[in-house]
Protein backbone atom coordinates (compact mmCIF):
# COMPACT_ATOMS: atom_id res chain seq x y z
CA UNK A 1 0.00 0.00 0.00
CA UNK A 2 2.73 2.64 0.91
CA UNK A 3 4.53 1.43 -2.25
CA UNK A 4 1.19 3.54 -4.13
CA UNK A 5 0.92 6.45 -1.81
CA UNK A 6 4.22 7.66 -1.40
CA UNK A 7 4.13 7.82 -5.60
CA UNK A 8 0.52 8.88 -5.83
CA UNK A 9 1.13 11.73 -2.95
CA UNK A 10 4.20 12.67 -5.32
CA UNK A 11 2.29 13.31 -8.47
CA UNK A 12 -0.53 15.11 -6.70
CA UNK A 13 1.71 17.80 -5.59
CA UNK A 14 2.88 18.04 -8.81
CA UNK A 15 -0.51 18.79 -10.00
CA UNK A 16 -0.56 21.28 -8.00
CA UNK A 17 2.25 23.08 -8.23
CA UNK A 18 1.55 22.74 -12.24
CA UNK A 19 -1.96 24.39 -11.91
CA UNK A 20 0.28 27.57 -10.01
CA UNK A 21 3.00 27.68 -12.58
CA UNK A 22 3.46 31.04 -13.92
CA UNK A 23 0.87 32.64 -11.10
CA UNK A 24 -2.25 31.00 -13.03
CA UNK A 25 -5.42 31.86 -10.16
CA UNK A 26 -7.43 29.63 -11.12
CA UNK A 27 -11.78 30.43 -11.67
CA UNK A 28 -14.69 29.51 -13.07
CA UNK A 29 -14.77 32.38 -15.96
CA UNK A 30 -18.29 30.38 -17.67
CA UNK A 31 -19.76 30.52 -14.01
CA UNK A 32 -18.94 34.49 -13.60
CA UNK A 33 -19.85 35.58 -17.28
CA UNK A 34 -23.23 33.25 -17.31
CA UNK A 35 -24.08 35.87 -13.72
CA UNK A 36 -22.87 38.91 -16.01
CA UNK A 37 -24.72 38.14 -18.52
CA UNK A 38 -27.71 38.37 -16.59
CA UNK A 39 -27.39 41.95 -16.25
CA UNK A 40 -26.75 42.91 -19.57
CA UNK A 41 -30.48 42.90 -20.66
CA UNK A 42 -31.76 45.07 -22.99
CA UNK A 43 -28.29 45.10 -24.35
CA UNK A 44 -26.44 43.11 -26.85
CA UNK A 45 -23.70 40.88 -25.80
CA UNK A 46 -20.20 42.42 -27.53
CA UNK A 47 -17.24 41.32 -25.32
CA UNK A 48 -16.29 40.27 -21.95
CA UNK A 49 -12.98 40.06 -20.17
CA UNK A 50 -11.90 38.42 -17.11
CA UNK A 51 -9.22 38.86 -15.18
CA UNK A 52 -6.43 37.79 -12.44
CA UNK A 53 -5.79 39.42 -9.32
CA UNK A 54 -3.03 38.49 -6.97
CA UNK A 55 -3.28 40.35 -3.85
CA UNK A 56 0.22 41.74 -2.60
CA UNK A 57 2.11 43.86 0.12
CA UNK A 58 1.20 47.17 -1.24
CA UNK A 59 -1.13 48.76 -4.07
CA UNK A 60 -1.63 47.72 -7.29
CA UNK A 61 -3.51 48.37 -10.19
CA UNK A 62 -4.77 46.52 -13.01
CA UNK A 63 -5.94 48.30 -16.07
CA UNK A 64 -8.23 47.36 -18.63
CA UNK A 65 -8.73 49.85 -22.21
CA UNK A 66 -11.81 49.30 -23.97
CA UNK A 67 -12.27 50.76 -27.31
CA UNK A 68 -15.65 51.78 -27.96
CA UNK A 69 -17.33 53.38 -30.78
CA UNK A 70 -18.24 57.29 -30.35
CA UNK A 71 -22.47 57.63 -30.11
CA UNK A 72 -23.00 54.65 -29.67
CA UNK A 73 -24.78 53.46 -25.92
CA UNK A 74 -22.84 50.96 -24.05
CA UNK A 75 -23.42 49.26 -20.47
CA UNK A 76 -20.71 47.64 -18.93
CA UNK A 77 -21.93 44.83 -15.51
CA UNK A 78 -19.05 43.61 -13.27
CA UNK A 79 -19.25 40.32 -11.38
CA UNK A 80 -16.82 40.61 -8.76
CA UNK A 81 -17.95 37.45 -6.84
CA UNK A 82 -15.03 35.88 -7.16
CA UNK A 83 -12.82 38.36 -5.19
CA UNK A 84 -12.17 37.05 -1.80
CA UNK A 85 -11.39 40.65 -1.00
CA UNK A 86 -13.12 44.21 -2.07
CA UNK A 87 -11.44 45.72 -4.68
CA UNK A 88 -12.28 49.45 -6.15
CA UNK A 89 -13.43 49.43 -9.25
CA UNK A 90 -12.58 52.91 -11.39
CA UNK A 91 -13.67 53.60 -15.15
CA UNK A 92 -11.87 56.61 -16.61
CA UNK A 93 -11.59 58.55 -19.79
CA UNK A 94 -7.85 58.12 -20.01
CA UNK A 95 -5.41 55.44 -18.99
CA UNK A 96 -3.62 55.82 -16.18
CA UNK A 97 -0.29 56.89 -17.13
CA UNK A 98 -2.09 60.48 -18.75
CA UNK A 99 -2.08 63.55 -17.27
CA UNK A 100 -6.07 65.12 -16.41
CA UNK A 101 -7.93 61.93 -16.92
CA UNK A 102 -11.06 62.14 -15.89
CA UNK A 103 -12.77 59.67 -12.64
CA UNK A 104 -16.28 58.70 -14.74
CA UNK A 105 -17.05 55.97 -11.94
CA UNK A 106 -16.16 54.69 -9.22
CA UNK A 107 -17.10 51.25 -7.13
CA UNK A 108 -16.81 53.26 -3.87
CA UNK A 109 -20.61 53.99 -4.59
CA UNK A 110 -21.92 50.92 -4.57
CA UNK A 111 -21.15 49.73 -0.67
CA UNK A 112 -20.49 46.01 -0.85
CA UNK A 113 -22.22 44.78 -3.95
CA UNK A 114 -20.55 42.31 -5.99
CA UNK A 115 -22.55 43.14 -8.93
CA UNK A 116 -23.15 46.60 -10.36
CA UNK A 117 -23.28 48.38 -13.90
CA UNK A 118 -22.21 51.23 -15.62
CA UNK A 119 -23.45 52.84 -18.98
CA UNK A 120 -21.75 55.24 -21.11
CA UNK A 121 -21.82 56.86 -24.97
CA UNK A 122 -20.45 59.68 -26.61
CA UNK A 123 -16.81 58.58 -25.72
CA UNK A 124 -13.83 56.22 -27.98
CA UNK A 125 -12.48 54.73 -24.91
CA UNK A 126 -12.86 53.88 -21.33
CA UNK A 127 -10.29 52.91 -18.89
CA UNK A 128 -11.22 50.08 -16.32
CA UNK A 129 -8.99 50.09 -13.54
CA UNK A 130 -8.87 47.50 -10.71
CA UNK A 131 -7.60 49.46 -7.68
CA UNK A 132 -6.34 46.34 -5.91
CA UNK A 133 -5.67 46.86 -1.58
CA UNK A 134 -2.43 45.80 -0.19
CA UNK A 135 -2.62 42.99 2.52
CA UNK A 136 0.01 41.42 4.84
CA UNK A 137 -2.09 38.89 6.26
CA UNK A 138 -1.32 35.73 3.88
CA UNK A 139 -1.77 35.41 0.07
CA UNK A 140 -4.91 36.16 -1.80
CA UNK A 141 -6.25 35.77 -5.52
CA UNK A 142 -9.43 36.02 -7.33
CA UNK A 143 -11.00 36.90 -10.45
CA UNK A 144 -12.81 40.11 -11.77
CA UNK A 145 -15.50 39.99 -14.70
CA UNK A 146 -17.01 42.17 -17.02
CA UNK A 147 -18.97 42.44 -20.01
CA UNK A 148 -19.73 44.95 -22.49
CA UNK A 149 -23.09 45.04 -24.46
CA UNK A 150 -24.46 47.77 -27.24
CA UNK A 151 -27.73 48.80 -27.74
CA UNK B 1 11.17 2.06 -4.09
CA UNK B 2 13.57 5.37 -2.22
CA UNK B 3 14.95 6.36 -5.39
CA UNK B 4 11.51 6.83 -7.08
CA UNK B 5 10.16 8.76 -4.52
CA UNK B 6 13.64 10.92 -4.16
CA UNK B 7 13.15 11.35 -7.96
CA UNK B 8 9.50 12.24 -7.49
CA UNK B 9 10.79 14.94 -5.33
CA UNK B 10 13.69 16.11 -7.23
CA UNK B 11 10.98 16.83 -9.84
CA UNK B 12 8.28 18.65 -7.71
CA UNK B 13 11.55 20.80 -6.50
CA UNK B 14 12.86 21.41 -9.58
CA UNK B 15 8.71 22.80 -10.84
CA UNK B 16 8.88 24.55 -7.50
CA UNK B 17 12.28 26.81 -8.87
CA UNK B 18 10.84 27.25 -12.22
CA UNK B 19 7.30 28.22 -11.42
CA UNK B 20 9.47 31.17 -8.72
CA UNK B 21 10.53 32.37 -11.95
CA UNK B 22 7.58 32.39 -14.20
CA UNK B 23 7.29 31.83 -17.95
CA UNK B 24 10.46 33.32 -19.73
CA UNK B 25 8.29 34.35 -22.60
CA UNK B 26 5.50 36.15 -20.58
CA UNK B 27 8.52 37.66 -18.37
CA UNK B 28 10.00 38.63 -21.60
CA UNK B 29 6.85 40.43 -22.81
CA UNK B 30 5.71 41.92 -19.19
CA UNK B 31 9.30 43.52 -19.63
CA UNK B 32 8.98 45.15 -22.82
CA UNK B 33 5.62 46.42 -22.19
CA UNK B 34 7.36 47.96 -18.89
CA UNK B 35 10.03 49.75 -21.18
CA UNK B 36 7.45 51.03 -23.32
CA UNK B 37 5.15 52.56 -20.46
CA UNK B 38 8.78 54.06 -19.34
CA UNK B 39 8.48 56.67 -21.63
CA UNK B 40 5.59 57.63 -21.61
CA UNK B 41 4.16 61.05 -19.20
CA UNK B 42 4.09 60.86 -15.17
CA UNK B 43 0.82 58.75 -14.22
CA UNK B 44 -1.63 61.13 -12.10
CA UNK B 45 -2.07 57.48 -10.08
CA UNK B 46 -0.99 57.52 -6.95
CA UNK B 47 -0.23 53.59 -5.93
CA UNK B 48 1.90 52.69 -9.88
CA UNK B 49 4.74 50.02 -9.84
CA UNK B 50 6.09 47.88 -12.39
CA UNK B 51 3.68 45.02 -11.21
CA UNK B 52 0.93 46.99 -12.86
CA UNK B 53 -0.62 45.44 -15.88
CA UNK B 54 -2.51 46.85 -19.00
CA UNK B 55 -5.06 44.88 -21.05
CA UNK B 56 -6.95 45.61 -23.78
CA UNK B 57 -10.75 44.27 -24.34
CA UNK B 58 -11.77 44.35 -28.15
CA UNK B 59 -15.31 44.46 -29.69
CA UNK B 60 -16.87 42.20 -31.73
CA UNK B 61 -16.85 41.70 -35.20
CA UNK B 62 -20.86 41.84 -34.70
CA UNK B 63 -20.41 45.35 -33.28
CA UNK B 64 -18.34 46.54 -36.03
CA UNK B 65 -21.12 45.44 -38.54
CA UNK B 66 -23.46 46.99 -36.81
CA UNK B 67 -22.37 50.77 -36.30
CA UNK B 68 -20.90 49.79 -40.30
CA UNK B 69 -24.61 49.65 -41.43
CA UNK B 70 -25.88 52.56 -39.76
CA UNK B 71 -23.53 54.05 -42.26
CA UNK B 72 -25.87 53.44 -45.00
CA UNK B 73 -22.93 51.17 -46.87
CA UNK B 74 -24.68 48.85 -49.32
CA UNK B 75 -24.51 44.75 -49.61
CA UNK B 76 -21.92 43.83 -51.83
CA UNK B 77 -21.37 39.85 -51.81
CA UNK B 78 -18.60 39.65 -53.94
CA UNK B 79 -16.49 41.46 -51.65
CA UNK B 80 -16.62 38.57 -48.96
CA UNK B 81 -14.18 35.74 -48.64
CA UNK B 82 -15.46 32.67 -50.24
CA UNK B 83 -17.03 30.16 -48.16
CA UNK B 84 -15.08 27.43 -50.31
CA UNK B 85 -11.52 28.65 -49.02
CA UNK B 86 -12.62 27.46 -45.68
CA UNK B 87 -10.89 23.96 -45.70
CA UNK B 88 -7.33 25.38 -46.61
CA UNK B 89 -6.95 26.91 -43.25
CA UNK B 90 -6.47 24.42 -41.23
CA UNK B 91 -2.34 24.39 -41.42
CA UNK B 92 -1.74 26.89 -38.32
CA UNK B 93 -3.23 28.13 -35.67
CA UNK B 94 -2.79 31.44 -36.96
CA UNK B 95 -3.97 30.75 -39.88
CA UNK B 96 -7.10 29.55 -38.17
CA UNK B 97 -8.07 32.58 -36.20
CA UNK B 98 -7.39 35.39 -38.95
CA UNK B 99 -9.87 33.55 -41.01
CA UNK B 100 -12.25 32.51 -38.26
CA UNK B 101 -12.51 36.79 -37.81
CA UNK B 102 -12.57 37.12 -41.24
CA UNK B 103 -16.30 34.73 -41.60
CA UNK B 104 -17.12 36.51 -38.30
CA UNK B 105 -17.39 39.76 -40.19
CA UNK B 106 -18.22 38.14 -43.40
CA UNK B 107 -21.09 36.67 -40.90
CA UNK B 108 -21.94 39.90 -39.39
CA UNK B 109 -22.08 41.54 -42.45
CA UNK B 110 -24.13 39.66 -44.10
CA UNK B 111 -26.33 39.57 -40.73
CA UNK B 112 -27.05 43.25 -40.69
CA UNK B 113 -27.88 43.64 -44.61
CA UNK B 114 -30.48 41.18 -43.72
CA UNK B 115 -28.95 38.62 -45.63
CA UNK B 116 -30.13 35.92 -43.47
CA UNK B 117 -29.15 32.37 -46.44
CA UNK B 118 -25.55 33.46 -46.85
CA UNK B 119 -25.61 34.60 -42.83
CA UNK B 120 -26.46 31.18 -42.33
CA UNK B 121 -24.12 30.06 -44.57
CA UNK B 122 -21.42 31.56 -43.34
CA UNK B 123 -22.26 30.89 -40.05
CA UNK B 124 -21.46 27.12 -41.00
CA UNK B 125 -18.39 28.33 -41.87
CA UNK B 126 -17.28 30.23 -38.58
CA UNK B 127 -18.67 26.69 -37.26
CA UNK B 128 -16.14 24.85 -39.76
CA UNK B 129 -13.28 26.94 -38.77
CA UNK B 130 -14.35 27.20 -35.24
CA UNK B 131 -14.14 23.47 -34.47
CA UNK B 132 -10.50 23.37 -35.89
CA UNK B 133 -9.99 25.75 -32.51
CA UNK B 134 -11.81 23.67 -30.72
CA UNK B 135 -14.89 25.94 -30.15
CA UNK B 136 -17.26 23.23 -31.26
CA UNK B 137 -19.66 23.09 -28.10
CA UNK B 138 -19.67 26.79 -28.68
CA UNK B 139 -21.49 26.01 -32.22
CA UNK B 140 -23.69 23.29 -30.99
CA UNK B 141 -24.77 24.05 -27.66
CA UNK B 142 -28.70 25.14 -27.25
CA UNK B 143 -29.87 24.01 -30.49
CA UNK B 144 -28.19 26.67 -32.03
CA UNK B 145 -28.40 25.47 -35.71
CA UNK B 146 -32.65 25.31 -34.82
CA UNK B 147 -33.20 27.88 -33.73
CA UNK B 148 -30.88 30.37 -36.11
CA UNK B 149 -33.21 28.33 -38.98
CA UNK B 150 -36.39 28.90 -36.91
CA UNK B 151 -36.10 32.58 -36.27
CA UNK B 152 -34.23 33.18 -39.81
CA UNK B 153 -36.49 35.90 -40.79
CA UNK B 154 -36.08 37.90 -37.56
CA UNK B 155 -32.96 40.11 -37.10
CA UNK B 156 -33.42 40.85 -33.29
CA UNK B 157 -33.30 37.26 -32.65
CA UNK B 158 -30.93 35.97 -35.09
CA UNK B 159 -28.39 38.73 -33.58
CA UNK B 160 -29.23 37.24 -30.23
CA UNK B 161 -28.60 33.66 -31.28
CA UNK B 162 -24.96 34.68 -33.02
CA UNK B 163 -24.31 36.66 -29.88
CA UNK B 164 -24.61 33.88 -27.56
CA UNK B 165 -22.18 31.92 -30.23
CA UNK B 166 -19.73 34.60 -29.76
CA UNK B 167 -20.37 34.73 -25.93
CA UNK B 168 -19.82 31.02 -25.83
CA UNK B 169 -16.52 31.51 -27.71
CA UNK B 170 -15.02 33.94 -25.80
CA UNK B 171 -16.06 31.39 -22.87
CA UNK B 172 -14.26 28.74 -24.45
CA UNK B 173 -10.70 30.16 -25.60
CA UNK B 174 -10.63 31.86 -21.91
CA UNK B 175 -11.18 28.08 -20.46
CA UNK B 176 -8.33 26.81 -22.88
CA UNK B 177 -5.65 29.46 -22.22
CA UNK B 178 -6.10 31.06 -25.92
CA UNK B 179 -6.47 33.89 -25.09
CA UNK B 180 -4.35 35.58 -27.92
CA UNK B 181 -6.36 33.57 -30.36
CA UNK B 182 -9.50 36.24 -29.53
CA UNK B 183 -6.88 38.28 -30.33
CA UNK B 184 -5.74 37.24 -33.77
CA UNK B 185 -8.98 36.58 -34.75
CA UNK B 186 -10.19 40.21 -33.24
CA UNK B 187 -6.99 41.50 -36.22
CA UNK B 188 -8.77 39.19 -38.66
CA UNK B 189 -12.71 40.35 -38.42
CA UNK B 190 -11.10 44.15 -38.24
CA UNK B 191 -9.15 43.81 -41.25
CA UNK B 192 -11.83 42.00 -43.60
CA UNK B 193 -14.35 45.13 -41.70
CA UNK B 194 -11.94 47.60 -42.66
CA UNK B 195 -11.75 45.69 -46.48
CA UNK B 196 -15.40 45.97 -47.21
CA UNK B 197 -15.26 49.33 -46.19
CA UNK B 198 -12.42 51.10 -48.49
CA UNK B 199 -13.97 48.96 -51.11
CA UNK B 200 -17.48 50.28 -50.82
CA UNK B 201 -16.37 54.13 -50.12
CA UNK B 202 -13.94 53.71 -53.23
CA UNK B 203 -16.93 53.11 -55.43
CA UNK B 204 -19.89 55.04 -53.66
CA UNK B 205 -18.04 57.76 -52.47
CA UNK B 206 -20.70 58.29 -49.36
CA UNK B 207 -19.00 60.74 -46.37
CA UNK B 208 -21.13 58.37 -43.91
CA UNK B 209 -18.97 55.79 -45.22
CA UNK B 210 -15.85 57.24 -45.16
CA UNK B 211 -16.71 58.40 -41.10
CA UNK B 212 -17.08 54.63 -40.36
CA UNK B 213 -14.13 53.25 -41.86
CA UNK B 214 -12.12 55.76 -40.22
CA UNK B 215 -13.70 54.90 -37.00
CA UNK B 216 -12.81 51.92 -37.65
CA UNK B 217 -9.32 52.68 -37.95
CA UNK B 218 -9.08 54.11 -35.22
CA UNK B 219 -8.72 50.62 -33.27
CA UNK B 220 -5.79 49.80 -35.21
CA UNK B 221 -3.56 51.57 -32.16
CA UNK B 222 -5.29 49.30 -29.51
CA UNK B 223 -5.11 45.86 -31.53
CA UNK B 224 -1.07 46.57 -32.18
CA UNK B 225 -1.00 46.99 -28.12
CA UNK B 226 -3.10 43.94 -27.53
CA UNK B 227 -0.96 41.91 -30.32
CA UNK B 228 2.18 42.99 -28.61
CA UNK B 229 0.82 41.42 -25.59
CA UNK B 230 1.53 37.91 -27.10
CA UNK B 231 3.86 38.65 -29.42
CA UNK B 232 5.51 35.35 -28.45
CA UNK B 233 2.41 32.99 -28.52
CA UNK B 234 2.60 32.70 -32.37
CA UNK B 235 5.61 32.92 -35.09
CA UNK B 236 3.26 34.71 -37.43
CA UNK B 237 2.13 37.73 -34.92
CA UNK B 238 4.97 39.98 -35.48
CA UNK B 239 4.69 40.16 -39.42
CA UNK B 240 0.96 41.31 -38.54
CA UNK B 241 1.97 43.84 -36.23
CA UNK B 242 3.97 45.46 -38.40
CA UNK B 243 1.20 44.93 -41.21
CA UNK B 244 -1.41 46.79 -38.86
CA UNK B 245 1.43 49.18 -38.38
CA UNK B 246 1.90 50.19 -41.33
CA UNK B 247 -1.76 51.09 -42.09
CA UNK B 248 -1.72 52.95 -38.26
CA UNK B 249 0.98 55.19 -39.65
CA UNK B 250 -0.73 55.90 -42.87
CA UNK B 251 -4.02 56.95 -41.09
CA UNK B 252 -1.68 59.26 -38.34
CA UNK B 253 -0.23 60.69 -41.19
CA UNK B 254 -3.62 62.56 -42.26
CA UNK B 255 -2.62 66.42 -41.76
CA UNK B 256 -5.61 66.98 -39.65
CA UNK B 257 -5.46 63.62 -37.81
CA UNK B 258 -1.69 64.66 -37.09
CA UNK B 259 -2.72 67.85 -35.57
CA UNK B 260 -5.49 66.43 -33.65
CA UNK B 261 -2.53 63.98 -31.90
CA UNK B 262 -0.19 66.82 -31.20
CA UNK B 263 -2.90 69.32 -29.28
CA UNK B 264 -3.96 65.90 -27.46
CA UNK B 265 -7.28 66.57 -29.07
CA UNK B 266 -10.44 63.87 -29.81
CA UNK B 267 -10.67 63.57 -33.50
CA UNK B 268 -13.92 64.88 -34.91
CA UNK B 269 -14.42 62.25 -38.03
CA UNK B 270 -16.99 64.25 -39.51
CA UNK B 271 -15.05 67.68 -40.19
CA UNK B 272 -11.73 65.23 -41.20
CA UNK B 273 -10.30 66.27 -44.76
CA UNK B 274 -8.69 63.58 -46.64
CA UNK B 275 -7.38 63.44 -49.79
CA UNK B 276 -7.74 60.83 -52.36
CA UNK B 277 -4.30 59.93 -52.30
CA UNK B 278 -4.25 59.39 -48.71
CA UNK B 279 -7.08 56.63 -48.78
CA UNK B 280 -5.97 54.82 -51.93
CA UNK B 281 -2.71 54.36 -49.77
CA UNK B 282 -5.11 53.46 -46.69
CA UNK B 283 -7.01 50.84 -49.17
CA UNK B 284 -3.90 49.27 -50.79
CA UNK B 285 -2.55 48.64 -47.47
CA UNK B 286 -5.56 46.89 -46.14
CA UNK B 287 -6.42 45.34 -48.91
CA UNK B 288 -2.26 43.50 -49.37
CA UNK B 289 -2.79 42.31 -45.18
CA UNK B 290 -6.37 40.91 -46.64
CA UNK B 291 -4.77 39.23 -49.44
CA UNK B 292 -1.99 37.81 -47.18
CA UNK B 293 -4.92 36.61 -44.50
CA UNK B 294 -7.06 34.71 -46.92
CA UNK B 295 -4.88 32.93 -49.32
Amino acid sequence: MKKIVKPLFGISIIFILMAFQSGDVLCNAKELKEKAKLYLEPYKYDSSELTRIMYKKKETIKEVEVPLFIGEKYRIVFELEALPKQVEVQIYNKDKDSKGRKLLFSSKDQGEKKEFLFEVSKTRHVYVDYVVPPTEDGSYSGCAVFMVGYK
Amino acid sequence: MTVNFFAISCVILTMALVSCNGNPDEQKNREELDGLDSTTTVSATTALTEENEVAYNLPSALQIAYVFKKSGAGFVPELLNNRSNSSKYNTSNYKRATNFGIYSADLAYCLFNKKYQESKEYLKSCKDIGSYLGLNQAFESDNMAQRFDKNIANEDSVVKIVSSVQLKADMMFEQNKQKHITVIAFAGAWTESMYIATQIYAKDKNKKVLVSLLEQLLLSETIIKALKSYKTSEPEIIDLIISIEKINAEFNAIASVKSAMEKDEEIDLNSISITDSELTTITKSVKTLRSKMID
